[in-house]
């Protein structure tokens, strides 16, 4: 079924600059999932085109090379922490947790984020999900990726990280079970296997598409090696959509409790502000929430970029402004709960610390989190502005921030002031500690252009069945049995 | 070709035929001025060549050690490898002595404990004994004679002794100068009168920055004599302290907090003694005393007058603050068992006034006696000093000899040492470092080590200990005696003979048993001074303290730095890092202000002031201090050193070019900021939360024994009960703790606790496994100070060990919190979940950038490596020791002390076995001050504390502002 011709050269999908800056399609509220016209063939043909560009875009290059750039700084940073050690960070007595665990925890959450709109809402048969959810699985990807070199990079010991696996060993010892780190680092091991699986194998049948279509042998062995064989025999079919869905049914209670665990990395704790059992769904929360915003930062630029206006429209921005306005909401009570069970508690230190949170060396922190993460999203009410991609690239972003700012709340606000005056202290981040947030973040995107421009970036065999499935109801029905 | 006059020469034909330079070899090498003077011949020269190379790679050799070196074919008796031991010696500072024993570890010392024998010591430690160790082992301590800062050698300098031996036996020592510090030394002071009997008309002159002057003044205006007092503090049941030193730098201070503990904790023993403390900045006694009153320099004149009209005349005060009738009635009332104790910065009159007050209160015999002086020859040693000076600056001073003094740093600016100095054709240094002094001196010898030679000293009470080496020199050098036996013959006299020379005479008796028991006590018995009997002069009532220089609206308070003394401990580490007791600053000294100044010129902590007197003045940071007296400005003394080495070069300011002066102190807001590197972060606090530290008064004690006891906690759903023989625990007695810094010395140095500079404790990563947390309660003008040491709390239910994902941190069968450093990956966690904040990170490798060498670390503790969490692990070095002790006797394991108790002057902790109810820490436990620190965590600590329980006199209500 995809060994179509290219109908038209791949160089033709580059949108002349002019429809940059006047797109031709204008999200709409009412916008369909995708818009007439588009054909099971003519997405196919258009997806694997962009796959298969023998050049990059221009925009491409200019977006990539400086997130090179800040993907060696990156290494730069990591290879003069394991040979400095990790004072070269701002970390200190008592705030030995910084950016290292609080930029984990902001990465696993949007990793985690993309895994909800991938796999849950598969789960629940959402239509507008077809089209993005490739780069809701791209962003979780490299959003683990990211998450994942914090927790090693973050040990005083980085070399013996492999302590925390239970293995055999001389010393007769065993990683210790009641630690929340464990767990944690248990619960990433798993999450990040079972994402790369997940959306590996949700890759396979379009790996398998590009295969036919690739011109180059030196392409067609690379993925023909992907695809895995995949010939799109309704056996292989169907072994492939029910592994899809078992794993689908895993990773949403896997991305759950990743972030829980997370949670519980500090809840586990005594510690004053972290000592709250409202952390693991709050912290879910939050992960929804900066997962939305990234999607919707992901998907703004490069449906218009990609010339994918027809598939990703005005529908996936409505829908995903309503989940991220409801996340937020989740998020508002979350912060709401935090100040009522303070006060509720009465522990002096821990009043004394949400005090110190709100009105302290702190506060330009708090009340960011709380504009960027509750109060600018409450905008998304406005029927007109879920559509308008301006309003939201800037409300996303203020979410990213504000995730950020939430995160750095928790962790430095919260060990800045423990129960003993004589321990209080301040902690600001050095160059390395911002050198290896950015760095982060470069190679994160990079991650990002690099899957863009090498694989099918938006999901060919589900939307064809989608597509399929609106041309045909009663088949659809039946095919999604 | 030899040009008279022409100090060069450049061959030795051409020296030999100088006929001084002949004189002089032919008194050191009688052949050589022989073979010299003859004409020299082909074969000689060669053989002179010859002999001079050989000769060359001589000295090379060690030629100080004058002993037999056997090799250790057989391992040297009483060293038993990884087994300690232990010798008696003196910590002497400023001239007394103060009795140690330094723990060896095959031959090495690694750490120091106070000496229970003797009676300034009692077991106890100060901080500049504890780290005298890093002294010892100073890289940066000078290895080489120099001559106008050119290297020579030990045979230069014998060569130019006998020079001026010569010379000064010709003149009778006309010219010779001798400046020392104090000197209590039996042997050198014999050394010194007999070198003032051989040159008649050399004089001896003692001088230390750190002045008692007024001390010395003050008892020969009352009594008309030299004499000394002791104060039995033990005896007081009312102590009034004026501006007092008793705690801080008085000699014999260690024995007075023991004896002024003894009486704080009203649980235990006889009744409990009151103090109240009037001073200008805050000391020590202050922060612990029942009320201190904040009173100006000015103003605590007219009080000392008010005080004693009430005392000796029995005029009702009238003049005074509200509280000096009340306070004068209290001292009546506990007549014979009342003391009035000042401290050496007030002048003699006051001192004078106190000896009558407590003469007239009956205290002479039971709170304090008369001895005779300590110090040889007690002098006014600033008169002495500028009597010196004024002849070196006439040229009256042709040989000066400056012995383990640095006066060219600390003598007052304006009394022109350092200028007077050049006067001086010959002046030699002897120093432990290349310090300012030293450098200005025509001949620079390094000075031995207290622990690399013989000597003696005096306590402060006048019981003398003889010094015994506790190693070979490190660096070479010379003692004190060697240096004085070289002006007195060119036979060279070691340190040991001169001293055994003292004693021999002295003991009597047995002398080869009496010289080592002697050895092995660290104390000589039956040495102390004689009590004195005089009287007190009838006119020494009528003294009337010195108006203070009128229109003086500021004045200055030059104080040794807690830490650093007079300067002469800047090169070390430990003591630059030591917290300061009240500020908590290291690494710095800037002024204390009171907080009405800094609000009035609005200053915070760390801004620059310009501190002028007269003409001198200097840029320094400043530090509000509450209870300060605003009218005056703290300044400690020690910091700023120029030629200490490398750690304390450039830290700090120097405050000495200000001293010496009486004019009016002007200050005003200088440019720029300071960093000041405090370890405690916050903002004054004006109150301790109860959870963290419970203090109450005596009434409240007496009324409900049991009024700081913890709310008897939920049962805890996991309780684990250790199963182990013992039970290890701790108590610390918060009406003990002075805030001396004795115990955070000593546990850096048992453990091997690295230093981590001034750059990283503003980064908040002091290493200190043993804190002391100081609280403020009251007005920031005259708070009441609290002082809480905090160590691991080896918490039951230890919050650390089950946040640790590889087991790193793990509890034993006998209770003990262990941190196994080897298996620690540096997750951090169990620091964020220590709610006493006890834990400690290696952030980088800093064991590795330690300013001494490899072999000063204690063999018994792992050093720990960069990224792995440390922390007071209560001495478990110490329990396994007594373990194997017990286990190789077959009995129950006994007594351990650990390092921070065995150096407490005051017994604030004590540690031990909870599972014998006969143990000492058992009985403080069931003390009803017992309390636990942020019981509502229910961590179930084993160490705990016994609440703080004060004294205040209830007919003072209010303490003044």
């Amino acid at each position: 079924m995809s060994d179509i011709p290219m109908s038209h050269p791949a160089e033709a999908m580059a949108p002349p600059i002019a429809d940059l800056l006047a797109p031709r399609y204008a999200p709409r509220l009412d916008d369909p999932v995708f818009y007439p016209g588009v054909t099971a063939a003519s997405m196919t043909d258009r997806i694997c085109a962009i796959a298969l560009r023998e050049k990059p875009f221009l925009w491409w290059w200019v977006a990539f090379v400086p997130c090179m750039a800040l993907t060696v700084l990156l290494m730069v940073a990591i290879v003069y922490l394991f040979y400095a050690g990790i004072g070269i960070w701002g970390v200190n007595w008592p705030v030995m947790w910084g950016f290292a665990i609080l930029s984990y925890v902001w990465w696993i959450a949007i990793a985690s984020g993309g895994t909800i709109i991938s796999a849950l809402f598969f789960l629940v048969r959402a239509d507008w999900r077809d089209s993005i959810n490739r780069i809701a699985e791209s962003m979780m990807l490299f959003g683990a990726a990211a998450a994942g070199v914090y927790p090693i990079l973050h040990l005083g010991r980085p070399w013996f990280f492999y302590w925390l696996f239970f293995y055999p060993n001389t010393m007769t010892l065993s990683a210790q079970f009641r630690s929340p780190l464990l767990w944690d680092f248990w619960a990433l091991m798993t999450y990040v296997l079972a994402s790369v699986l997940f959306w590996y194998f949700g890759l396979i049948p379009d790996l398998a598409s590009v295969r036919d279509r690739a011109r180059s042998p030196g392409k067609q062995r690379i993925y023909g090696v992907l695809a895995c064989g995949f010939r799109g025999s309704s056996r292989q079919w169907k072994h492939m959509r029910a592994t899809y869905g078992v794993m689908a049914a895993i990773m949403a209670p896997v991305v759950v409790s990743i972030h829980s665990i997370v949670g519980l990395d500090f809840a586990g704790a005594a510690t004053p502000g972290w000592h709250s059992t409202e952390f693991p769904p709050f912290f879910v929360c939050g992960a929804l929430l900066s997962g939305f915003a990234i999607v919707l930062l992901l998907i703004i630029p490069l449906r218009r970029l990609l010339n994918l206006e027809e598939l990703m429209t005005g529908r996936h921005l409505d829908v995903l402004c309503k989940l991220l306005l409801t996340s937020s909401l989740c998020i508002a009570y979350a912060y709401l709960m935090d100040a009522f069970t303070t006060f509720y508690g009465g522990d002096h230190a821990e009043r004394l610390m949400f005090t110190e949170r709100v009105f302290g060396d702190y506060k330009p922190v708090y009340w960011g989190a709380m504009l960027f993460n509750c109060l600018l999203p409450q905008l998304l009410w406005f029927r007109r502005l879920r559509v308008n991609q301006l309003v939201i690239v800037l409300i996303c972003l203020g979410v990213v921030v504000g995730m950020w700012l939430e995160r750095y709340e928790i962790v430095v606000t919260s060990l800045h002031r423990p129960h003993l005056p004589s321990a209080w202290g301040i902690f600001h981040g050095t160059f390395w500690d911002w050198a290896t947030l950015f760095g982060t973040v470069g190679m994160f995107l990079s991650g990002i252009l690099l899957s863009v421009r090498y694989v099918p970036i938006v999901s060919m065999h589900e939307m064809r069945a989608l597509i399929a499935a609106r041309a045909a109801p009663a088949v659809t029905a039946e095919h999604a049995r | 070709m030899n040009r008279p006059g022409s100090k060069f020469w450049r061959s030795l034909e051409q020296a030999a035929d100088d006929p001084e330079f002949l004189a002089r070899a032919a008194q050191e090498f009688p052949g050589l001025a022989e073979a010299l003077a003859e004409p020299l011949g082909r074969r000689q020269a060669l053989k002179l060549m010859a002999a001079s190379l050989v000769l060359s790679g001589l000295g090379g050799c060690d030629s100080k050690f004058g002993g037999n070196l056997i090799p250790a074919v057989k391992s040297a008796p009483n060293i038993i490898p990884a087994l300690p031991n232990f010798y008696a010696t003196a910590h002497v500072l400023d001239g007394h002595a103060s009795g140690i024993v330094v723990k060896h570890v095959m031959g090495r010392p690694v750490k120091v404990e106070g000496n229970p024998h003797h009676p300034a010591s009692l077991g106890a430690i100060d901080v500049f004994a504890q780290a005298q160790l890093l002294d010892f082992y100073d890289p940066d301590r000078a290895a080489q004679v120099s001559v106008r800062g050119n290297p020579s050698d030990r045979q230069s300098l014998q060569t130019a002794f006998a020079a001026q031996r010569a010379r000064l036996l010709e003149n009778h020592g006309n010219g010779l100068r001798i400046l020392t510090g104090t000197v209590t030394s039996p042997t050198l002071a014999a050394q010194l009168d007999a070198l003032r009997q051989q040159y008649p008309q050399a004089q001896w002159t003692q001088w230390q920055p750190i002045c008692r002057d007024a001390v010395r003044q003050g008892a020969r205006l009352a009594y008309g004599h030299a004499v000394d007092v002791i104060a039995h503090v033990d005896q007081v049941d009312v102590l009034l302290a004026i501006d007092s030193d008793l705690l801080s730098t008085a000699p014999g201070r260690l024995r007075y907090a023991r004896d002024f503990a003894s009486r704080r904790n009203p649980t235990r023993g006889a009744t409990m003694s009151r103090a109240y403390a009037v001073e200008p900045t805050p000391t020590l006694l202050g922060c612990v005393a029942d009320h201190r009153f904040v009173a100006g320099p000015r103003e605590l004149q007219r009080i000392v007058g008010a005080l004693a009209a009430g005392i000796l005349q029995s005029v009702p005060s009238t003049a005074g603050p509200d509280w000096v009738s009340p306070v004068i009635a209290d001292l009546k009332a506990a007549h014979g068992r009342a003391l009035v104790h000042v401290g050496a910065d007030q002048p003699a009159e006051v001192h004078a006034l106190a000896h009558a007050m407590n003469e007239a209160l009956g205290a002479r015999g039971v709170t304090f006696d008369l001895i005779e002086p300590v110090a040889h020859e007690p002098i006014d040693q600033a008169d002495a000093l500028r009597t010196l000076i004024a002849e070196m600056r006439a040229g009256k001073v042709t040989h000066l000899l400056i012995i383990d003094s640095n006066p060219v740093f600390t003598v007052p600016a304006t009394w022109g040492f350092a200028d007077a100095l050049k006067q001086v054709p010959f002046s030699l240094a002897l120093a432990g470092n290349a310090d300012e002094t030293a450098r200005s001196t025509t001949w620079f010898v390094p000075k031995t080590h207290e622990w690399e030679t013989w000597s003696d000293a005096r306590a402060y009470e006048g019981s003398v200990t003889i010094l015994q080496p506790q190693a070979l020199p490190l660096f070479g050098g010379m003692s004190a005696h060697e240096m004085l036996a070289l002006y007195l013959g060119p036979a060279p006299v070691s340190a040991e003979d001169a001293v055994r020379a003292t004693w021999a005479r002295r003991l009597g008796g047995d002398f080869g048993k009496g010289w080592s028991d002697a050895l092995a006590n660290g104390i000589v018995p039956g040495s102390a001074s004689a009590k004195s009997d005089v009287r007190l002069r009838a006119e020494a009532s009528q003294i009337v303290p010195p108006a203070a220089a009128s229109g003086a609206a500021l004045s200055i308070l030059f104080r040794p730095d807690p830490s650093l003394w007079d300067g002469r401990f800047a090169n070390n580490p430990w003591l630059q890092e030591l917290p300061r007791p009240l500020t908590k600053l290291v690494w710095d000294n800037p002024l204390l202000i009171a907080p009405a100044l800094a609000e009035q010129m609005q200053l915070k902590n760390g801004d620059c002031v310009r501190l002028s007197i007269e003409g001198p003045s200097v840029v320094a940071p400043v530090w509000v201090m509450p209870g300060q007296a605003p009218d005056c400005i703290t300044a400690w003394l020690g910091s700023g050193r120029r030629a200490s080495g490398a750690v304390g070069d450039g830290g700090g300011v120097d405050y000495y070019p200000l001293t010496g002066l009486k004019g009016a102190a002007v200050l005003r807001k200088a440019q720029g900021r300071v960093q000041l590197a405090s370890t405690v972060h916050h903002n004054l606090l004006l109150e301790t939360p109860p959870e963290i530290l419970r203090h109450g008064t005596l009434a409240e004690y007496l009324a409900n024994p049991r009024f700081a006891a913890n709310e008897h906690p939920e049962p805890h759903l996991y309780r684990t009960v250790p199963t182990g023989p013992a039970a290890w625990a701790m108590s610390v007695d918060l009406n003990a703790c002075i805030g001396c810094n004795a115990c955070v010395v000593a546990c850096q140095a048992e453990n091997n606790i690295p230093v981590v500079g001034k750059e990283q404790v503003l980064r908040e990563r002091e290493m200190h496994w043993l804190r002391i947390d100081r609280y403020f309660e009251g007005t920031p003008e005259a708070p009441e100070s609290f002082f809480q040491p905090v160590l691991c709390m080896h918490c039951e239910e230890a919050p650390c060990e089950n946040v640790c994902p590889v087991g790193a941190t793990v509890h034993d069968s006998e209770g003990l919190n262990l941190m196994i450093y080897n298996r620690c990956v540096g997750t951090r966690f169990c620091s964020n979940n220590c709610p006493y904040k006890v834990r400690r990170f290696n952030f980088f490798g800093y064991a590795n950038e330690q300013h001494r060498p490899p072999q000063s670390w204690n063999p018994d503790v792992t050093v720990r490596a960069r990224g792995v969490m440390e922390k007071c692990s209560y001495c478990v070095q110490r329990i396994a020791e007594a373990r194997i002790v017990a286990d190789r006797e077959s009995r129950p394991v006994g007594e351990v002390k650990t390092a921070c108790q065995s150096a407490c002057p005051t017994q604030a902790f004590t540690f031990g076995n909870l599972a014998d109810p006969e143990s000492e820490v058992s009985k403080r436990k069931r003390s009803p001050l017992d309390f636990v620190m942020l019981e509502a965590q229910a961590t179930k600590p084993r160490t705990t504390y016994e609440a703080l329980v004060r004294n205040p006199n209830p007919a003072i209500k209010a303490q003044p502002t």
